[in-house]
C-alpha cells in the first residue's frame, strides 16, 4: 500500500509541469482609435459624388468625437477597389488601422443606395454583419449619419448620436434688441430650418422623446407660456397648463404624454405636470421656496429639480409623483439647470461660482461632481440621445458678446463649438432618427 | 454476610476490570504494531523508492542513494546482483550499446578513446602515445573520411552541451560523482575532461595527430557521457527496478518502471534546462505586461471603461500569438460593454505582438506559453 502512494505520488510529481503566466493590466491608453475609410465604391458614375460626399461625412462624424482617428488615404496600402473583394488584413494592419469601414454607393434616379461593412483589422474578422440603406439623394447626410453610427455603436458599444437633431434659439441682432427663433439642425448644425418668426420672445424648446414635438415658452402674450409645436407642419398650441400667473421651464415626459413645469402664483414657484390628454394638473412641490426646472429620470419613477429652499440654489431630487425631495448638491456656488443623463447615471447641470459659470455633472446621489467647462457663462445643459455628450450654450462677455452652442465629451474632453452661422443658444437636444 | 460477600464481589469486579481494560489495551496494541509493521516492511523498498526520487532535480536526497550505496554496496553484489556487479567490468560493453544516446559531455570519450583503442591492441599503447603519433596517422586517412562527415557537426554541439552538462551535473548530486569516480576510476574521468576540453578546442586547431584520436572518441563519446551520467541514473535506477521487478508482478511494477523511465528522462541534463528553468523575473513580467498595455486603448467614457475582462491567449515560442484571444469572464457591465471590453483587450493583444512577437525568455516558454490576463479600466475612467 505504502508502495502504490509512494508510486502515484512520484508520478503525479511528475505529472505537474503546467505554467500558465498570469498578468494584470490597470492603465489603458486613451487616445483615438485609428481608422481606416476609404472612399465608398461609387457602382454607377451618378453616385460618384455622392459617395464621396458620404464617406467624408462619415469621417468627420466619426472623428468629431474624439474617440476615432483617421488614417489618411494616401497612407494606405491596400485599395479597395470593389466593395466585394476580399480585406487585405495584413496591409491594413501595416499603417496602424484597427478598424475599417468599406462602402458602395449607388443612385438610381432619386434613389440612393449605401452599402458598408466594417472590420476589425487585427482580429480579421467583420465586425457585425454588411448593412444595406436605402434614401433619398436628398438625404444623403442623414445616410452617412447612419453609417457612422452603425459604427460607432458597434466599436463602442453603445447607441450613436449622428442621426440626431437638435432645436435651439436663433439669435440674431445687438444684445439689447436680440431676435429670437426656434430653429432645427443636424447635430452637426447642418440643416438649419426655423419653427418659428422673431415676432416673439421664445426660449427653452424641448424635444419631445420621439422628436415629433417641441415644448418651449413664449412671450407673445407678455408672460411667459408654454407652447407645443408640431415639428412637421410647424402648427403649435399654447399648454392649458394650470392657473397660474407664468409657466415655464416645461418638459416632455419619457412617454410624451404628459409635461412637467414651473408655475409662479403670487411670488412662490413650485413643480405641476399636466396630462396632456385630459388636461388633469398634479402640482408635485407645496414649498414656500422657488422650485424649478424639472427633469425626469428615465424610468419615469423620479424629478431633478432645483430649489433656493436652503436658501442658496441647490439640486434636488424627489418621487416622480412629489414627495419628499433629497438634495444632492453640496458644492460651493450655485447649481441650476439639472438634466438627467438618458443612461440614467449621471445629473447634468449648471453651476455658478466665484464669478464663472460651468457646466457639469454628478451622480444622482450628488457624488463625483465633476466640471467640464468654465467660461463667463455657461449654462443649459442638454445630453445627446446615447448619454455621451453635453450640448450647451456659451455666451461670451460685454455689450458685443455672442451666444454659441458648443459640445464637450462628458470625460471633459472634445470641447468644441457647433458650427452654424449666427447666434444659438437653449439647445435641446432630440433622439436617435428612426 | 455483606460484607465478605460485597468484599468478594468487588474484588471479582476489580480483577474483571482491569483484565478487561489490559485486554483493551492488549488488543489495541496489536493494531499498532501492524501499521508499524507495514513501515518496517517497507523499508527494504524504501531504499530502491528512495533512489529513483532521487532523479528528481528538486529533491535533495542524495544521501538516500548514497547510503544503498555504501551500505550495501559490497553485500548485494555478491547476495542479490551479480549482474549489477558485472556491470563495473562491463562498462566497456555498454558504452558500446549506450553509444546512440545523447552525448552531453564530450570530456571522458577521449578517455575512452584512448582505453578502448589501448586495451585491445595492449595497455601499452597510452605510454607510447607519442610514438604512436605516427601509427594513429593511419587512422587519419580511414577516420576522417567516415568521421568527418557526421562527427564533424556535432563536435561544435557537444562543446557547447558540455559545459552545460557539467554544470546541472555537479548542481544536481555531488554525490553522484562520486559514486561514478567509483566505477569509473579505472576509465579515469578527470583525464578525460580535461582532455576532452582540449580537444574539443583542437579539432579546429592545426594538431593533426591529436585531431584524429579526438575524431575517433567522438564515437565512444557517447559511450563515456551516458557511462559518466548513466551513473548517476543506475545506481538508482537499476537498484529500483531490479528490487521492483521481483517483489512486485501487478501491475504497480509496471507503473514504476513507467514512471522511472519518466525520471530517467527528466534527468537528462536537457530537459530540466528547458522546463525547469527558473521562473520569469518580475521585470520580465512587467515589460510583457507593458507591451500589451501600450496598445491597450479605452474609451474611458464609455460603459467599457468600467468592465473588467479576463482572456486567455497562447504564445508561440517566436512570441507570436496563436490562435485568437478568448473571453474567459468579464464583470462589471452589460454583456454589449464586456463584448466591447473583450474586443479592445484583443486589439491590444494581437497589435502589439508585432512582426516579431513579444519579446520574452524563451528558456521559460513553458511559463509563459499560456497567459491570463486581466484588464481592468477603471483606472482610466476619467
Amino acid at each position: 500500500m505504502f508502495k502504490k502512494l509512494m508510486t502515484l505520488l512520484f508520478v503525479v510529481l511528475l505529472g505537474t509541469q503546467a505554467y500558465a503566466l498570469e498578468i494584470d493590466l490597470r492603465n489603458p491608453q486613451v487616445e483615438p482609435l485609428p481608422i481606416a475609410v476609404p472612399a465608398f465604391q461609387a457602382e454607377n458614375a451618378a453616385a460618384q459624388q455622392v459617395a464621396a460626399d458620404i464617406s467624408r461625412l462619415v469621417v468627420q462624424d466619426l472623428t468629431g468625437t474624439g474617440l476615432f482617428r483617421e488614417i489618411p488615404p494616401n497612407a494606405f496600402i491596400s485599395q479597395v477597389s470593389s466593395f466585394t473583394q476580399p480585406i487585405a488584413y495584413p496591409d491594413w494592419r501595416a499603417v496602424n488601422a484597427q478598424g475599417l469601414i468599406t462602402g458602395a454607393v449607388t443612385v438610381n434616379g432619386n434613389q440612393l443606395v449605401v452599402k458598408f461593412r466594417l472590420y476589425d483589422v487585427f482580429a480579421g474578422t467583420e465586425l457585425g454583419q454588411g448593412q444595406q440603406l436605402v434614401g433619398t439623394v436628398d438625404g444623403w447626410r442623414r445616410m452617412a449619419h447612419k453609417v457612422a453610427d452603425a459604427a460607432y455603436s458597434r466599436i463602442t458599444g453603445e447607441g450613436g448620436y449622428f442621426d440626431s437633431r437638435v432645436v435651439f434659439v436663433s439669435e440674431s441682432g445687438p444684445k439689447d434688441n436680440r431676435q429670437k427663433r426656434l430653429a432645427v439642425m443636424d447635430y452637426d448644425g447642418a440643416n438649419v430650418q426655423f419653427l418659428t418668426d422673431s415676432s416673439a420672445i421664445v426660449l427653452a424648446p424641448r424635444f419631445s422623446p420621439n422628436g415629433d414635438r417641441v415644448l418651449y415658452t413664449s412671450f407673445e402674450s407678455g408672460f411667459p407660456r408654454i407652447n407645443v409645436l408640431n415639428v412637421a407642419n410647424v402648427g403649435r398650441q399654447q399648454l392649458a397648463t394650470a392657473p397660474g400667473e407664468m409657466a415655464f421651464s416645461p418638459r416632455f415626459s419619457r412617454d410624451g404624454r404628459q409635461v412637467i413645469y414651473s408655475l409662479a402664483n403670487g411670488g412662490n414657484t413650485d413643480i405641476y405636470r399636466t396630462d396632456l390628454a385630459s388636461g388633469q394638473h398634479v402640482r408635485l412641490t407645496s414649498a414656500p421656496s422657488i422650485e424649478t426646472a424639472p427633469s425626469l429620470s428615465p424610468d419615469g419613477s423620479q424629478i431633478v429639480f432645483e430649489s433656493d429652499r436652503s436658501g442658496t440654489q441647490q439640486l434636488y431630487i424627489m418621487p416622480a409623483n412629489g414627495g419628499e425631495a433629497r438634495r444632492i448638491s453640496f458644492g460651493e456656488g450655485r447649481y441650476g439647470t439639472p438634466v438627467w443623463s438618458p443612461r440614467g447615471d449621471l445629473v447634468a447641470f449648471t453651476k455658478q461660482n466665484a464669478g464663472r459659470f460651468h457646466i457639469g455633472v454628478m451622480r444622482t446621489d450628488g457624488s463625483e461632481e465633476r466640471l467640464l467647462t468654465s467660461s463667463f457663462l455657461d449654462e443649459g445643459p442638454t445630453w445627446s440621445p446615447n448619454g455621451r455628450v453635453i450640448m450647451f450654450s456659451r455666451e461670451t462677455q460685454g455689450a458685443g458678446g455672442t451666444s454659441a452652442m458648443y459640445s464637450v465629451d462628458i470625460s471633459g474632453r472634445n470641447l468644441k463649438a457647433v458650427p452654424i452661422q449666427g447666434g444659438a443658444s437653449d439647445p435641446s437636444w432630440g433622439p436617435l432618427q428612426p | 454476610m455483606q460484607t465478605p460477600g460485597t468484599i468478594i464481589s468487588a474484588a471479582g469486579h476489580t480483577v474483571l476490570i482491569g483484565w478487561l481494560l489490559l485486554g483493551w489495551g492488549l488488543s489495541s496494541d496489536p493494531l499498532e504494531f501492524d501499521t508499524m509493521v507495514v513501515t518496517t516492511v517497507s523499508g527494504e523498498e524504501f531504499a530502491a523508492l528512495q533512489a529513483a526520487s532521487t532523479p528528481d532535480p528538486g529533491t535533495a536526497e542524495p544521501t538516500a542513494p548514497v547510503q544503498p550505496v555504501t551500505d550495501t554496496a559490497p553485500p548485494p553484489p555478491a547476495d542479490e546482483t551479480p549482474t549489477e556487479v558485472a556491470p563495473p567490468p562491463e562498462p566497456v560493453e555498454q558504452p558500446v550499446e549506450d553509444t546512440p544516446p545523447p552525448p552531453p559531455p564530450p570530456a571522458p570519450p577521449v578517455a575512452e578513446v584512448d582505453d578502448v583503442p589501448p586495451v585491445d591492441p595492449a595497455p601499452p599503447a597510452p605510454p607510447p602515445a607519442r610514438p604512436d603519433l605516427e601509427i594513429s596517422e593511419r587512422p587519419r586517412p580511414r577516420v576522417t573520411d567516415t568521421i568527418a562527415p557526421v562527427p564533424a557537426a556535432p563536435p561544435p554541439p557537444d562543446a557547447a552541451p558540455d559545459e552545460i552538462a557539467r554544470d546541472e551535473v555537479v548542481q544536481d548530486e555531488t554525490a553522484d560523482r562520486e559514486i561514478i569516480e567509483d566505477e569509473q576510476e579505472a576509465t579515469a574521468p578527470p583525464e578525460a575532461e580535461t582532455e576532452i576540453a582540449i580537444a574539443d578546442e583542437t579539432p579546429s586547431g592545426a594538431v593533426e595527430t591529436s585531431i584524429r584520436p579526438s575524431a575517433r572518441p567522438s564515437r565512444p563519446a557517447p559511450q563515456v557521457e551516458e557511462a559518466v551520467e548513466e551513473p548517476t541514473e543506475e545506481p538508482l535506477t537499476a537498484e529500483a527496478e531490479t528490487p521492483v521487478e521481483p517483489e512486485t508482478d501487478d501491475a504497480v511494477a509496471a507503473a514504476l518502471a513507467d514512471a522511472l523511465a519518466g525520471a530517467g528522462e527528466t534527468a537528462t541534463p536537457e530537459a530540466p534546462a528547458v522546463a525547469a528553468g527558473p521562473p520569469m523575473t518580475g521585470s520580465e513580467k512587467d515589460a510583457f505586461r507593458i507591451a500589451i498595455n501600450n496598445c491597450w486603448n479605452i474609451d474611458p467614457g464609455s460603459e467599457a471603461a468600467r468592465v473588467t475582462v479576463t482572456v486567455v491567449f497562447e504564445l508561440g515560442r517566436d512570441g507570436k500569438v496563436v490562435g485568437n484571444p478568448r473571453l474567459i469572464s468579464g464583470s462589471g457591465g452589460t454583456d454589449a460593454s464586456i463584448n466591447v471590453a473583450f474586443e479592445a483587450a484583443r486589439r491590444a493583444i494581437l497589435r502589439c505582438q508585432g512582426s516579431a512577437g513579444y519579446q520574452l525568455p524563451p528558456e521559460k516558454y513553458e511559463e509563459w506559453r499560456e497567459v491570463t490576463a486581466n484588464f481592468d479600466a477603471s483606472g482610466a475612467r476619467y
